[in-house]
């Protein structure tokens, strides 16, 4: 069997783990990342991609608001290509408790959010499709991320300091000898192979999965989990995050997101078996449109493009832990060595988001500890590949001769810095691939060469192809023919994930099959059905 | 931002159909086509108008595109807005001396002779390209020595007569280039015993649409507006043209890109050769006298948008002796203003193209269109007159003798 | 303006009926609101090609008899096997008159390719699809080329090459496959960030680019005694670029349909729009005919966007305008509506059971059967259930069938057409044709 020896093996490559996993290699500790699906494929993937001021914590949760902003400044600095620094509002309507606004300025002012009461005018100034019958709003400095930049990047700097990923693969047996654990047995899970990863630290990164790979080592760690869905807007509704200014509840938040808007979220008890099987309810659907309504009215109307769940990890540090009374909503660090005599398992979870790079420190520095080492994180000061220059993007059309500034600004979006090593002025390299999210021939050569795609629903993540209004429908045919050409994919490997990819696309469509969203469906089942296997029983996707 | 009640752009499901009947797309690589400059990239500039492409610039507002769009996507606006309010864009001296028909009119009346002479020499106009990027090999329009209007105005007290009246806004072409075609308007509705009314009107503002200056645009289109709607007053007095550009603008653009208020005079809008068929069905057709000619009609861009050509066609048909030959319906490639700039002369040129051999292939007598800028590509592009629809109904009702003295 | 039909859609249903309204002296006219779903169909005519079982039909005509006895509510069974019959011939012979070619195996399905290789039976195709020629060239050899352009990813090769062996009809074949670099023919000012079928297609219709592109073709395909190339072969002038690539090039050539931009389908489309054109048919392009004037129980003209306040009355009306993709049927989270007339609709109410788990799922999605109820007659309801008699409905816009699944979309649009126009006929000739 093959045998890869490091240091750390992560487990998970959520933002978590990819985080960990450059925080190590930025501290010379050789590591490896494996993760059962995709990069950002877990929860990561799945939320709204908000930056926090904290605000939305300051009234309930101190700490946590305070751990926001410290976070949410230094990623402004670090990972400036990932996030859009839109800025916040939050806005009381006529019906919300008026003093709920009182009680965030206060709570705001001292976790040091900086929060500033403006007149409901000059709020319908900056966001002129809010409703008209706010009373009060408030700016805060809240952000949105994109969580699959996030990752890609940071996997990406690890990669090349000299870290090894492995994706598409699957951890079954955390091994263990007299000194605690030893590494991980793992399978390939496109070619079925199976090998070893030793090493002398096993970092549990695995989100809501912990508690299956906590298992795998005998240990038991239960957790809550907890579906958030969110439904998806065809464009830009709003240019800021718009916040229900009140208790937290369903679908109080308005989170613009690179081409489009989200409204979010919802949180629904789930069984933990069924955390694979999530998806988002009728019921839910119907909440969300009602508060993205009351936000802005009308928005209904709008084209939806998709709906999707995600699951958040809450977890319970209690063993024996049967109700979730004592979950923890803050960062969850587990050494299993004093918990529970395993010497050499790390498990990080809790947390959120844009907290990613405290904990990956946290983490990273326990690592250390195990490792006798006294290397110090500098990740607060270092920028992930590609947000390296300071000010705002420009597009830079003279710097690519024949490329359309649409193109060229959207491949800077996704790639920052990194997109001269992108768009290059041919012919060849210059074909859009995804006419809706304008992604390039070159693009997708990149992301296949260097960002760990293995399938189209990977790439989908790296580069934005298939999010766009056609969902797929005119780019998966385009997107399959580079598997073949550059990974030399087999023609049936190519259908089947072709098949795949378009399947994973209706997943999120079919919560929401009513208006352009089923006329694009039909169009596309139309175009699509040569796909449609001659056999009786057609191979599902992947379950993940 | 955008506003939530007017868009139409999430509606397009990429099939692409606008793009393969572009004619620029079909014969520039210049153009990345309607799907890209419009509904495509309509969605990154609302995040952010600095993904606006300059290669906008290059849609010459046809609007074929949005005949053909089975999703209701109003592509053509959305281009129109786009390449508007993009904050880069310069106005160039040709440009404004292009879209500033009324004043180039007036001075061009007044010095026609001079004008129209040296217009045809072509140092001069090789200087004009240097200058200012006006294409030196198309052949610029020949101006009246008098407008249309100061006639019409000496023309008011005849026309009181009448006791049914409609309002006729002739547009810039009739006003200063062929005063005659607007003559026979008024001798075509006398016959009918329909008396002709005209204002203070200005130019339509389609030049101005077409060449990004929409505030004056809107400027116009008030003024418009507010002469029209005093002029229709309480009545239900039809307001009719002759330019199915010049329709586009008042019945179509005003409201819809321009966000005009149009009460008042929405309903009243009308193309002539509508109210004229219709006026023939309902029993009153006048005697015609035949015309034994072949002719091809060339059914402009702007027009098949409106569902016009429906009229003209069989309008024409009612003419006895009339061979009637339908070209197949695409553009002429001009666009208004559009073929007169150096950088789309080309382009216009090879747009037309077809269109140019189908005439030559079917050698008419004449060919017919009720647009002037097509009349002008197609007598640039064939050795056949092009007459409005107008012009060959006056004819046939025994009205002044048009097609003799030419009308060009 | 009064005409003695007026069609709504001009997609393969409103066309058929059109052309044979036109032809028998009925004035007659199409109200379109933008290009049809031909831009993306496959081309080819399908009659009925799969069983419920899912098994392929190999005789749709000795089929159907028994089908439309299992199927009263399905639109063969409005139309009778004899109008399903007269329809496709009628079908091909008009586009005969168009210089377009449409072939058939007899009254057996044929099978053609799919975009992704795999084959699916179907009952006309053109010329260049399928022929007797071409089924000959192809069974007497053994080797075939699969050659398309490089760049062009609407069509892939290695996908479709994939799938062939799956077929029995492509087993122990040899295929060699290659691609022509179109890039120096590309005489561009800038380097265009499209690159679809309808740009191949203006190439190929370029003779002198015609002539340098079948020399690479032939070398790419080596001795293979047929060749196989994306359907860009032309589109207005696809007739004499197929012969010419086809004497270029030495052997037969059969065209494989690409994403869209479909020319196949535009082909289609381009034909039956210039004969109903010829016919001295009226075809009023990108206007949306709003509602309907009822006149003593009679439904007595429409009311178009761009036609405002005129009434474009009519002797009969015909609704083809297909299915949601056209604006045929509108749906909201609420339900579905037909937007012209308010018809009554065969829907489920459930939202959640108008589609199915998987998108490829092999019983096909609910949705696609949605449509407007009618009557033997092909009359639909009003929204109060009252019948409109001199309403017709063709096409896609009907309920009670599956075009995917069963393989029926182009069969059931022709037959319906067909039939609706000859009702109208039979009607206007007992109340006297008119004039617009």
């Amino acid at each position: 069997m093959k045998r890869v020896e490091t240091d750390v093996v992560i487990i998970g490559g959520g933002v978590t783990g990819a985080g960990t996993f450059r925080d190590c290699l930025i501290r010379g500790i050789p590591a490896v990342l494996v993760e059962k699906n995709d990069l950002a494929s877990g929860t990561t993937g799945r939320n709204h991609g908000l930056l926090h001021s904290g605000a939305r914590y300051a009234v309930k949760d101190s700490a946590s608001a305070v751990e926001c902003i410290g976070e949410n400044r230094i990623l402004k600095k670090i990972a400036r290509h990932c996030i859009e620094d839109t800025g916040g509002l939050f806005v009381a309507l006529d019906d919300d408790d008026p003093a709920y606004g009182d009680r965030l300025i206060v709570s705001c002012r001292s976790a040091g959010i900086a929060c500033r009461e403006i007149a409901h005018q000059e709020a319908l100034r900056i966001e002129p499709n809010l409703n008209p019958r706010i009373v009060r709003a408030f700016t805060v400095p809240d952000a949105t991320i994109d969580p699959f930049r996030l990752v890609s990047a940071n996997v990406l700097d690890a990669r090349e300091r000299g870290g090894q990923v492995y994706t598409h693969t699957r951890v079954n047996q955390i091994m263990t000898g007299p000194e605690g654990v030893t590494g991980v047995q793992c399978q390939n899970r496109l070619t079925g192979e199976t090998f070893e990863i030793r090493a002398r630290v096993v970092v549990n990164a695995s989100g809501v999965w912990g508690e299956k790979v906590c298992r795998a080592a005998g240990i038991e760690m239960k957790m809550f989990p907890s579906k958030g869905s969110l439904i998806i807007f065809d464009y830009r509704v709003n240019r800021v995050v718009v916040n229900a200014c009140r208790m937290p509840a369903d679908a109080d938040i308005f989170v613009p997101g690179d081409t489009v808007s989200l409204i979010g979220t919802t949180s629904r008890k789930i069984a933990y078996e069924d955390i694979d099987i999530a998806e988002v309810d009728e019921e839910e659907i119907a909440v969300l449109l009602e508060g993205a309504e009351r936000l802005v009215p009308n928005v209904s109307r709008t084209r939806l493009l998709r709906a999707y769940c995600g699951v958040r990890p809450l977890i319970s540090l209690k063993k024996g832990e049967v109700d979730g009374r004592s979950i923890s909503r803050g960062i969850v660090l587990v050494d299993h060595e004093m918990r529970d005599g395993l010497k050499g398992l790390i498990s990080i979870a809790g947390g959120k988001l844009m907290t990613y790079r405290l904990m990956a420190e946290k983490t990273t520095d326990l690592i250390c500890r195990k490792l006798d080492r006294t290397d110090t994180c500098t990740t607060s000061q270092l920028p992930l590949p590609g947000s390296e220059t300071k000010g705002k993007l420009t597009t830079r059309r003279n710097q690519f001769k024949g490329i359309s500034a649409s193109v060229i600004g959207s491949t800077q979006y996704r790639h920052g810095e990194r997109v001269h090593q992108i768009l290059k002025s041919d012919r060849k390299h210059d074909g859009l691939i995804c006419e809706c999210e304008m992604v390039t021939a070159g693009e997708v050569e990149y992301a296949l060469q260097h960002l760990n795609v293995e399938d189209i629903v990977d790439l989908r993540r790296r580069t934005r192809l298939g999010m766009g209004p056609c969902q797929g429908a005119l780019c998966a045919c385009r997107a399959t023919s580079f598997f073949v050409e550059l990974k030399k994919m087999s023609g049936e490997k190519a259908n089947q994930m072709l098949v795949d990819f378009i399947e994973e696309r209706w997943k999120g469509i079919k919560p929401i099959l009513w208006g352009d969203a089923l006329r694009e469906a039909e169009f596309s089942y139309w175009i699509h059905q040569g796909l449609i296997s001659k056999k009786k029983k057609l191979e599902k996707p992947d379950e993940v | 931002m955008i506003n939530l009640d007017n868009i139409s752009f999430d509606h397009c499901i990429k099939c692409t159909v606008c793009t393969v009947y572009c004619p620029v797309a079909r014969v520039t690589h210049l153009y990345p086509g309607p799907k890209f400059s419009g509904p495509d990239t309509e969605r990154l500039r609302i995040k952010n108008p600095d993904l606006l492409d300059d290669s906008l610039k290059y849609c010459s507002n046809c609007k074929r595109c949005e005949i053909v769009c089975p999703s209701n996507v109003n592509i053509a606006d959305i281009i129109r807005l786009a390449s508007a309010n993009n904050p880069k864009r310069k106005l160039s001296l040709r440009d404004l001396i292009l879209s500033s028909t009324d004043l180039i009119g007036q001075i061009a009346t007044r010095t026609a002779v001079i004008v129209n002479w040296t217009m045809t020499l072509s140092p001069l106009r090789r200087f004009m390209q240097l200058i200012l990027g006006l294409s030196h090999e198309r052949a610029f329009p020949k101006y009246a020595s008098s407008s249309f209007s100061k006639w019409a105005v000496r023309q008011t007290r005849a026309q009181e007569i009448y006791p049914e009246k409609v309002i006729y806004f002739h547009g810039c072409y009739v006003n200063y280039n062929n005063p005659d075609l607007g003559k026979s308007v008024v001798q075509v509705l006398n016959r009918l015993n329909i008396g002709v009314v005209t204002t203070a009107e200005k130019c339509c503002g389609i030049p101005l649409i077409s060449n990004n200056r929409l505030e004056e645009a809107k400027k116009h289109a008030r003024h418009n507006i507010d002469v029209l709607k005093k002029a229709v007053g309480d009545s239900d007095m039809k307001i009719l043209l002759t330019s199915s550009s010049c329709c586009l603008a008042l019945d179509h653009e005003y409201k819809n890109l321009l966000e005009m208020d149009t009460t008042g005079i929405q309903g009243q809008i009308e193309l002539i050769t509508k109210f004229l068929y219709e006026t023939f069905e309902q029993g009153e057709t006048p005697s015609l006298k035949p015309l034994r000619l072949t002719v091809a009609y060339h059914a402009p861009c702007h027009l098949e948008h409106m569902g016009g050509v429906v009229y003209t066609v069989e309008l024409l048909k009612k003419i006895p002796g009339l061979n009637l030959k339908l070209l197949h319906s695409e553009c002429c490639g001009i666009s208004g203003t559009y073929g007169f700039k150096e950088e789309n002369y080309a382009i216009s040129q090879a747009i037309g193209q077809n269109l140019f051999d189908q005439i030559n292939d079917l050698k008419p007598d004449l060919v017919v269109t009720d647009c002037e800028t097509c009349k002008w590509q197609i007598e640039f592009n064939t050795v056949y007159q092009v007459v409005h629809p107008i012009t060959l109904l006056a004819e046939a009702m025994g009205c002044q003798n048009i097609l003799k003295t030419g009308g060009k | 303006m009064r005409f003695d039909s007026i069609i709504i859609g001009g997609g393969i249903a409103g066309m058929t009926c059109a052309i044979r309204c036109a032809e028998k002296g009925l004035s007659c006219a199409v109200i379109s609101s933008g290009m049809s779903a031909l831009h993306f169909a496959s081309g080819s005519i399908d009659l009925l090609g799969r069983f419920p079982s899912d098994s392929v039909v190999t005789n749709p005509f000795d089929q159907m008899p028994d089908f439309i006895n299992h199927n009263p509510e399905h639109p063969y069974a409005r139309c009778g096997e004899k109008a399903i019959a007269d329809s496709l011939q009628y079908f091909t012979d008009q586009l005969q008159q168009q210089s377009l070619q449409l072939c058939n195996n007899g009254r057996q399905n044929h099978f053609h390719l799919t975009t992704y290789g795999t084959l699916t039976p179907t009952y006309l195709s053109q010329k260049s699809v399928y022929s007797p020629e071409l089924e000959k060239a192809f069974f007497e050899n053994q080797k075939m080329a699969l050659i398309s352009f490089e760049g062009f990813r609407d069509f892939h090769v290695p996908l479709i090459s994939a799938n062939l062996p799956g077929q029995t009809l492509f087993q122990n074949r040899q295929v060699t496959t290659g691609t022509v670099d179109l890039s120096p023919l590309i005489r561009s000012q800038k380097n265009p960030h499209e690159f679809r079928s309808i740009d191949i297609s203006r190439m190929l219709e370029t003779d002198e680019d015609l002539q340098k592109i079948a020399d690479h073709i032939n070398e790419l395909a080596g001795d293979a005694g047929i060749i196989g190339l994306p359907a860009c072969l032309g589109f207005i002038h696809h007739a004499s670029v197929y012969e010419k690539l086809q004497r270029l090039v030495g052997r037969p050539v059969y065209e494989i349909p690409t994403l869209p931009p479909s020319i196949l389908g535009m082909r289609l489309d381009h034909a039956l729009k210039t004969r109903f054109s010829n016919l001295g048919g009226v075809f009023i392009a990108g206007d949306k005919v709003v509602r309907g004037e009822m006149q003593s129980g009679k439904l007595s003209g429409v009311y178009t966007e761009n036609h405002g306040k005129t009434l474009l009355k009519a002797g009969s009306v015909v609704l083809a305008s297909g299915s949601f993709f056209s604006g045929g049927l509108i749906s909201d989270s609420a339900g579905i509506r037909e937007p012209v007339f308010n018809l009554d609709l065969t829907y489920e109410k459930d939202r959640k059971q108008w589609a199915r788990g998987l998108f490829f799922q092999p019983e096909s999605h609910q949705f696609l059967e949605f449509g407007v109820k009618t009557n033997e007659q092909l009359n639909p309801f009003d929204s109060s259930g009252h019948l409109i008699d001199n309403l017709y409905c063709a096409g896609a816009i009907l309920a009670g069938y599956n075009p995917i699944r069963e393989g029926s979309g182009g069969g059931v649009a022709i037959s319906t057409g067909y039939t609706a126009a000859e009702m109208i006929i039979g009607r206007t000739a007992s109340t006297g044709a008119a004039r617009p």
